[in-house]
């Protein structure tokens, strides 16, 4: 018997959604999108999804990493989500270090999300890129900010990108 | 749900996906931890939820209540339990949930057909609201004692026939009032 702390899923069945968003993003994966399933069986609350620039955006033929922390809160707590590797996509909401502003990652996270909707909210942003161009409040960002994108007090101001 | 109770124990995480049984329950699936919603609820919204599960989301953001699947606005008391036939169990460990909120139901309304020809069943009694208040209240406790003996109900108008025809009887009763009124006032 497990006593339920405040705002978890016992073990079991936080272990249980993850493992069937696994095996569903493994199975109908979004266009483009490929989760690299042995990782996650190695290690649940860490996964890396692989990504690929949508055909006749901007970034058409770019391939880029995503890496998910999840927390023992999740799905309650939205997962930690960031660009990771040597291909940051350059984009008004992509810092260079790989966080990303994105409403549905913190304030308007909803435990009825999953990884594959996260993803396909990620595909779609640089999908309706017009202008690669960085955030313009990149470089402070990028010095003073936690490593953690979800201690960042976001300004969720633009919707058209 | 039957299928499901029967099955739950053997149930793993991983079962073959894609049989029919597997894409029934989907149906039934809690939004929130994917698994068969135990203990289900149901937001007005219509989105399906376990109730710990659902308790623990609105616990989380308890200023900011709504529904993860579709956003509105959504709280404890507004949430409609579903009791299956084979959903009796009692073995959720996760104890410290309060519990599910009850059903909210009704007694049917014992409605003895059309309401117009509805006065004999219930104690039907009109008043007739006029003037002072003796006079009110004469007028109706004439109306009452008047419905069984001399007219058949008709409907209703009445209430307003009433005057029409016994203009003289009015007039007592307007006379009678008046007196009641001037007793009142030298008393």
């Amino acid at each position: 018997m497990q006593s339920l702390k405040a705002g978890h899923l016992d073990a079991s069945r936080w272990e249980r959604r993850l493992q069937k968003e696994l095996m569903s993003l493994m199975k109908e994966p979004p266009p483009g999108v490929e989760v690299d399933g042995d990782q996650a069986e190695q290690n649940l609350s860490l996964w890396t999804v692989h990504m690929k620039g949508a055909e006749g955006t901007l970034y058409e033929g770019e391939s880029f990493q995503l890496q998910f922390k999840f927390s023992p809160k999740y799905p309650f707590d939205s997962p930690e989500v960031t660009f990771i590797g040597s291909n940051i996509p350059v984009h008004p909401h992509v810092y260079s270090n790989g966080h990303i502003c994105l409403s549905i990652l913190t304030d308007d996270w909803s435990p009825a999300l999953s990884v594959q909707s996260v993803c396909l909210s990620i595909v779609s942003m640089l999908s309706s890129c017009k202008e690669k161009k960085r955030p313009p409040d990149n470089s402070f960002y990028v010095k003073t900010c936690n490593k953690n994108p979800k201690k960042t007090k976001w300004w969720y101001h633009d919707d058209s990108v | 749900m039957v299928i499901a109770s029967e099955a739950g124990p053997s149930k793993s995480g991983r079962e073959k996906e894609g049989s029919p049984e597997e894409k029934d329950d989907r149906t039934f699936e809690c939004n929130i931890c994917l698994d068969t919603a135990k203990d289900a609820v149901v937001s007005m919204c219509g989105h399906l939820f376990c109730w710990p599960c659902l308790h623990q989301w609105l616990d989380t953001r308890p200023t900011r209540q709504v529904c993860p699947v579709c956003k509105a606005a959504i709280s404890e008391d507004k949430v409609i339990p579903l009791y299956g036939r084979g959903s009796t169990k009692q073995e959720d460990p996760r104890n410290k949930v309060p519990p599910r909120p009850p059903g909210q139901r009704t007694e049917p309304e014992n409605n003895g057909g059309f309401p117009g020809f509805g006065f004999g069943d219930g104690g039907f009694h009109m008043s007739f609201g006029i003037g002072a208040f003796p006079f009110g209240f004469v007028t109706s406790s004439f109306n009452f004692g008047d419905h069984h003996h001399q007219r058949p109900a008709h409907g209703a108008g009445r209430g307003m026939a009433l005057l029409d025809e016994d203009p003289f009887v009015s007039k007592i009763f307007l006379w009678v009032a008046a007196i009641f009124i001037m007793w009142l006032f030298y008393a």
